[in-house]
């Protein structure tokens, strides 16, 4: 995604490679790079995840922070339901190219494929529950995602933090009062119960689909691209599975190149193969993390340093 | 006529009324007796089109000096979809150096084009990200190696739009119309066409109103003689036998609407 410039040559040892089953880093075509999760460590936020995909510590690192907010109802606006809005930002600190409006292209893109995720049926994430008083007042999820240093695969990373973020997330109790009055009519007032003790997790975060990114090199295909490996990619299809493995949103990028349609069903199916992996290696990584003491972390390479 | 004055001759009704309350007629499957025009499932609606309006001779409006700049241009119909395109290019790009030429599309919605709410002037984030779907999906069948250091813009304006998903799928036949009036290099027309998820069915090129009612909605651009799917974008939650089911179906609609772009295109140079 971030425009990496390589000689004709060096492209062309990267293809070649892919086609006959190497890669760059000694990974096999459809393994992923080693992945670092933190949870929950924004205290303002209602609930935040940090992921870095590489290794040694350089890598794609994504920061996602959710806030909860309540907003009033307005015309127009379905009735009985919250929202859940996104915005992803890259952050300069991690491309040149990123510097001031040059980074607008792909921030539009990644948020409007968050969205399409997350806004719906689909994300899992029940939006009745986000409704406080129908046609009145509802919450307002903001998942506000910080791309702080890109090496490959943004997407993938960027829905490991957001489920990761979504899933530690509790917003505050809301206490709901109606009264009648004498015409017979019902005034609803509610109370946000301002106690750090009494927050309620976010109800289906646990449905949450995590994607797989395929990009398209050469005759074959590979998970997880390395930034070396983006700028040599024909066409990038991105799969969102949900924990049952359903397909929850499909999006093709990149300008070279199309799919065969055997092709696309054939990664359909792969996808829901990795997707299965992913969901136990996630499951894995986010218990550890959020379980986690910040005093006995190891220090290696694969945890975050210094910040937070 | 006094409000005390009742009529006895006649049997006065009670002064207020409420209306019945009718057994529900609802089915299972709201759908069952068909769509709304009378389409069939996995048929899309008419489609009308025309190149060069925008700088075509017999015209009237030929005279406005910026359209007829345009190197090529189209005008498409399907439904109540009206949609137009201008390619201007191949002119000199904005990288001086590249190997490769490029291709930028700028989609915008007219201000009175929805049937929910009137479009801002400003560009949404929406119309950015529809222009970057629409680079994605034509962009593969574009030759830009025959275009070293220039760049091809298309500008999409959606004059009317009735369902998201459709609105899409006829900017990218328009364009491909477009392209081809513009004599730019192609290795295929690219064809697009959309579905919805009702129920258990897929229905092709939905309409607003079935678009708001599918659960799961899908957007394919096809080049049927490369056969090459250039851009695929579900939205929505289904199982992976139906969307290999749904992208079977839409590239076999995308064959039949680029049968139609094709046949007007021939058509279009006799």
């Amino acid at each position: 995604m971030a425009s990496l410039t390589l000689s004709p040559a060096e492209q062309d040892y990267i293809t070649r490679g892919i086609e006959k089953g190497f890669r760059g880093d000694g990974r096999g075509g459809l393994d992923r790079r080693e992945v670092t999760l933190r949870t929950n460590m924004i205290s303002q936020a209602n609930g935040s995840a940090r992921c870095r995909t590489g290794y040694l510590g350089i890598g794609t690192d994504v920061l996602v922070g959710i806030k909860a907010e309540v907003c009033s109802w307005k015309p127009g606006e379905p009735e009985d339901r919250g929202t859940i809005v996104c915005n992803v930002e890259c952050s300069p600190s991690a491309a040149q190219e990123f510097e001031g409006r040059g980074a607008e292209e792909l921030n539009v893109e990644l948020t409007q494929l968050l969205d399409r995720i997350l806004n719906g049926p689909q994300s899992g994430i029940d939006l009745t529950k986000l409704c406080i008083i129908p046609k009145q007042d509802y919450w307002v999820l903001h998942v506000d995602a910080l791309v702080l240093d890109v090496k490959g695969s943004i997407v993938d990373t960027l829905m490991w933090a957001t489920r990761a973020a979504l899933l530690s997330s509790k917003r505050p109790k809301v206490v709901v009062e109606s009264m009648k009055d004498e015409d017979g009519n019902v005034h609803s007032e509610f109370d946000v119960v301002d106690d750090a003790e009494d927050q309620v997790a976010l109800e289906g975060a646990e449905n949450l689909p995590l994607t797989v990114t395929f990009n398209q090199i050469g005759k074959r295909y590979v998970v997880d691209a390395s930034e070396q490996e983006e700028a040599v990619t024909q066409a990038r299809l991105t799969v969102a599975v949900s924990p049952q493995t359903e397909i929850c949103a499909v999006q093709k990028g990149g300008l070279m190149r199309g799919f065969p349609p055997s092709l696309l069903s054939e990664i359909l199916q792969t996808a829901r193969r990795i997707a299965r992996e992913e969901f136990a290696r996630f499951n894995d990584i986010f218990t550890a993390a959020s379980t986690a003491d910040a005093a006995d972390e190891p220090s290696t390479g694969s945890t975050f340093l210094g910040a937070f | 006529m006094s409000t005390n004055v009742v009529d006895r001759r006649r049997v006065n009704g009670p002064a207020r009324s409420v209306e019945p309350v009718y057994a529900s007629t609802e089915t299972a499957d709201p759908f069952a007796e068909g769509r709304e025009d009378g389409r069939a499932l996995d048929q899309v609606r008419p489609i009308f089109m025309k190149t060069g309006p925008l700088s075509a001779q017999e015209s009237e409006l030929s005279s406005s000096a910026t359209a007829s700049a345009a190197s090529g241009s189209a005008f498409y119909e399907q439904g109540k979809i009206r949609v137009s395109c201008a390619v201007y290019g191949p002119r000199q790009g904005r990288k001086s150096n590249a190997r490769m030429g490029s291709f930028d599309c700028d989609f915008r919605y007219a201000p009175f084009s929805c049937s929910w709410k009137r479009r801002s002037h400003v560009k949404a984030a929406d119309e950015k990200e529809i222009s970057l779907m629409l680079e994605h999906a034509i962009a593969p069948a574009i030759r830009v190696e025959a275009y070293p250091k220039a760049c091809i813009d298309a500008f999409v304006t959606v004059i009317e739009s009735d369902g998201r998903a459709a609105t899409i799928a006829a900017a990218i036949n328009c364009i491909s119309a477009a392209l081809a009036d513009a004599g730019i290099e192609m290795y295929d027309s690219v064809a697009g066409c959309s579905m919805g998820l009702r129920g258990s069915q897929w229905v092709a090129d939905c309409t607003q109103a079935e678009e708001d009612v599918s659960s799961c909605s899908a957007l394919l651009a096809f080049m049927p003689s490369a056969d090459e799917i250039t851009y695929i974008l579900q939205h929505g939650k289904s199982t992976p036998e139906q969307t290999d089911q749904a992208v079977q179906t839409c590239t076999n609609l995308c064959t039949r609407v680029y049968a139609v772009i094709c046949r007007y295109l021939q058509s279009s140079l006799e």
